[in-house]
């Protein structure tokens, strides 16, 4: 489904950035993209989805490559950034309604899916105002509902859980696992570590930049550990060497 | 207080032209930029200045040189005021600040007085540009007292405080009839408007009086511009007497006077800050919203309408790229009730103005266009577009369409004016369309490349953008420079080839403007 070779970005004049990752998320996945802050996951996961430019290294969704064919490739994801800045100006309704004319949903195709997850998220009623009346939650709630309005078979989210009360996050834990379910694969990136070992059946840590552990959780996490002594354990490792 | 006031100015004037960015950011090629940019300034301050060091020796030159202090001061000052009348309620009331600011323990005239500061050092650049050439040149030939320096230094120094003062309380007095107002965006524009057309009006009604009165002004020209001086803008005459005569008492007086103003107002702006912040902010949810039919709109229709809702959600942007059509139209509708002559003679035109105005009418619409700045208006959530399967040539589009949807009222009243007023034959009604319809789409697609190689989205205030962008000035004018240097050759050829001129400036336009619409839209916005 996404598959990530050689990718290295490294913003100008500065030593930050991504050096040489290689991942590979197929349909099925729930993938779990963990590490400190500043490790490289928010860059990482632009530059899947376009909005960061990179020097070295493939993309490629379902085959095809996000350099050569970028608008081909974001027709089948959806990304969900870690601060849900849009579009103010706009009421709730309208920002659905923009992004299913992008994505050329068909008008009862967005009618059907909008009532559907705006009353899972229960924030039908607040559709008709200002998007700048929202709470960082409604906000939140409004992206990932925009996110599945045109139903993608890959879905990017950044720090997805953060403001979303626990009903919210329950249910946005259930769309994943229903996508999963249907073919499709989720890639995200988290801090929330017990979240991302009960959720995930996939998970990569990354450090400084550079992949550190990558695999399968069951294999990665054995009896009597658990995701959070992995990575405390990585970063310790990786501080003494 | 002076220690709030103190560390809240600092906290201004390092968010002021980017320059603490500049110090701290590690990308080089930012830097870099940013330095190229400053050049660019600096080579414009210094044409600037040059005119001014021209002019005054140009006016000591026929004998008017008792008028050049006074003439600057009301030069610089209703530049400034203008510079600062449309965005004095966005920089006092900005509402990024507003949240961290309320939650501190600050006192609100500290929060008032320091974005007071930060309009006064922007705006003090104008006054200094005006008055210190001027004064190098007038000691060079008048030689002056000592006086005339000190009190000329005083003077520039406080040159911005009284428009600032104005502009403030003009701006806190709209700002806080439209907080509480369901459409307060679109109040703030209409009222603004009419402040903008009252002073332009006031400002012309007394020069204009004045003029009537002097039959004999030849005969003493200086004493006429005083004047004039005098009655548009009194402050200027009180200052430049003082710098003349070296009357410090009446320099003091005249300071004092404006400190008081300046005063006054901070505190009736203080004390009201919160109640108009709090209604400014305030977002009205009704919670009742009950789902209905959604359209399907296009992808370049759907942009378009986003693109409209951004535009009109902005009083700032809608009021200053609306001041070249409502000139326009104000300028078509003098044509048709003043005569053509008339305003011939008043513009001091050497040639006809019915060659040229097609011209005329263009470069007035082609200032500030939307195009210039609507890329970086999208801000921070310019991710939105970049992460969406969208054609660069859509959103392009869509801001290019806006801008030609917001001119056309405006441009078909005032062709038809123009068309009342001087009453074309074919080839010349032919002219009056295409020239300008030529240049306004070339100022469009210009704005946008010219945003597309200087864009700033990491703006926190639209004022950033809209004003003090280098895309917003160099955008916002060129079109209007292009459009004059255009009327140059119509001028100079003789009347037989002015129709052969005509058409090879507008294939010329035509021509660039493909070429520059082609090139944007093979702009990679991931770039950006």
């Amino acid at each position: 489904m996404l598959k990530i070779k050689n990718l290295t970005k490294h913003y100008k004049g500065s030593n930050k950035g991504i050096t040489d990752i290689n991942l590979t998320i197929d349909a099925g996945d729930i993938y779990a993209f963990i590490g400190h802050n500043g490790a490289g996951k928010t860059t990482t996961l632009k530059c899947v989805v376009g909005i960061h430019d990179f020097e070295q290294g493939e993309i490629q969704i379902n085959g095809i490559s996000m350099k050569e064919n970028p608008l081909l490739c974001k027709q089948q994801f959806a990304y969900i950034p870690d601060n849900p800045d849009l579009y103010e100006y706009l009421t709730g309704i309208q920002y659905l309604n923009f992004i299913a004319d992008v994505f050329e949903v068909s008008e009862s195709e967005r009618e059907a899916r909008i009532e559907t997850y705006a009353n899972a998220f229960g924030i039908t009623e607040a559709l008709g105002n200002l998007i700048s009346s929202y709470s960082h939650g409604m906000k939140q709630k409004l992206a990932i509902i925009s996110a599945l309005v045109h139903q993608p078979k890959l879905l990017i989210l950044d720090e997805p859980f953060v403001g979303l009360d626990p009903e919210a996050a329950v249910i946005l834990k259930n769309i994943m696992r229903d996508i999963c379910k249907a073919g499709g694969a989720i890639f995200f990136s988290t801090h929330v570590l017990d979240v991302a070992e009960k959720l995930c059946n996939k998970v990569a840590i990354i450090k400084d930049g550079v992949l550190i552990k990558t695999g399968k959780m069951e294999e990665l996490v054995q009896q009597d550990t658990s995701l959070e002594d992995i990575f405390m354990e990585v970063l310790c490792n990786d501080k003494a060497d | 207080m002076i220690k709030q006031i103190s560390t809240l100015t600092k906290l201004q004037l390092k968010n002021l032209y980017g320059i603490n960015v500049f110090r701290f950011s590690t990308d080089k090629s930012e830097k870099k930029k940013k330095l190229a940019l400053a050049a660019t300034y600096l080579f414009l301050i210094l044409l600037f200045a040059s005119y001014i060091g021209g002019m005054t020796y140009g006016y000591i030159f026929i004998g008017l040189e008792e008028m050049i202090p006074a003439y600057l001061i009301m030069l610089s000052s209703i530049i400034i005021l203008f510079f600062s009348i449309f965005k004095a309620g966005a920089v006092i009331f900005q509402k990024n600040a507003y949240d961290i600011l309320a939650s501190l323990p600050v006192r609100q005239t500290a929060i008032v007085v320091s974005r007071f500061i930060r309009m006064y050092v922007e705006n003090l650049l104008i006054a200094l540009i005006a008055m210190l050439p001027s004064m190098v040149v007038y000691g060079i030939f008048m030689h002056p007292k000592a006086s005339f320096y000190l009190i000329g230094i005083l003077v520039t120094l406080f040159i911005p405080l009284i428009p600032i003062t104005i502009a403030t309380f003009a701006g806190a007095l709209i700002t806080a009839i439209t907080s509480r107002m369901k459409h307060k965006s679109l109040v703030s524009v209409v009222l603004s408007m009419l402040l903008f057309l009252g002073i332009m009006l006031g400002i012309s009604q007394m020069s204009a009086m004045e003029e009537s009165f002097s039959i004999d002004m030849l005969q003493d020209l200086s004493k006429t511009a005083l004047r004039i001086i005098q009655s548009i803008y009194p402050p200027a005459i009180w200052l430049g007497t003082a710098m003349l005569t070296g009357d410090f008492l009446l320099c003091i007086a005249c300071i004092s006077g404006s400190l008081l103003i300046f005063a006054l107002v901070i505190t009736v702006v203080s004390a009201n800050f919160h109640w108009i912040c709090r209604g400014l902010y305030r977002t009205g949810a009704k919670h009742n919203y009950k789902l209905k039919h959604l359209k399907k709109s296009s992808v370049l229709g759907t942009l378009y309408h986003r693109e409209r809702k951004r535009y009109f959600s902005s009083s700032v942007y809608v009021i200053n790229t609306m001041i070249g059509p409502i000139m326009a139209v104000l300028f078509s509708i003098s044509v048709l009730t003043i005569g053509i002559q008339p305003i011939q003679t008043a513009l001091g035109f050497p040639v006809d103005l019915t060659v040229v105005a097609p011209f005329l009418l263009a470069g007035i619409f082609c200032i500030m266009p939307t195009t210039c700045t609507s890329i970086s208006m999208e801000g921070k959530e310019w991710w939105i577009v970049k992460s969406l399967p969208l054609r660069t040539k859509d959103v392009l589009d869509s801001k290019i369409l806006l801008n030609l949807t917001i001119i056309a009222p405006f441009f078909i009243a005032s062709e038809l004016l123009f068309v009342c007023a001087i009453k074309p034959d074919f080839a010349e009604l032919l002219w009056l369309i295409a020239i300008p319809v030529l240049l306004i789409l070339f100022v469009c697609v210009f704005g946008i490349t010219v945003n597309l190689k200087l864009p700033r989205f990491d703006w926190e205030n639209e004022v950033t953008v809209v004003k003090q962008s280098a895309s917003s000035f160099i955008g916002g004018f060129l079109g209007f420079v292009v459009a004059l240097l255009c009327m140059v050759p119509c001028i100079l050829v003789p009347a037989k080839y002015t129709t052969l001129t005509k058409l090879l400036l507008c294939f010329l336009i035509a021509l660039i403007t493909l070429y520059l619409y082609h090139r944007n839209n093979k702009t990679n916005l991931q770039e950006l």
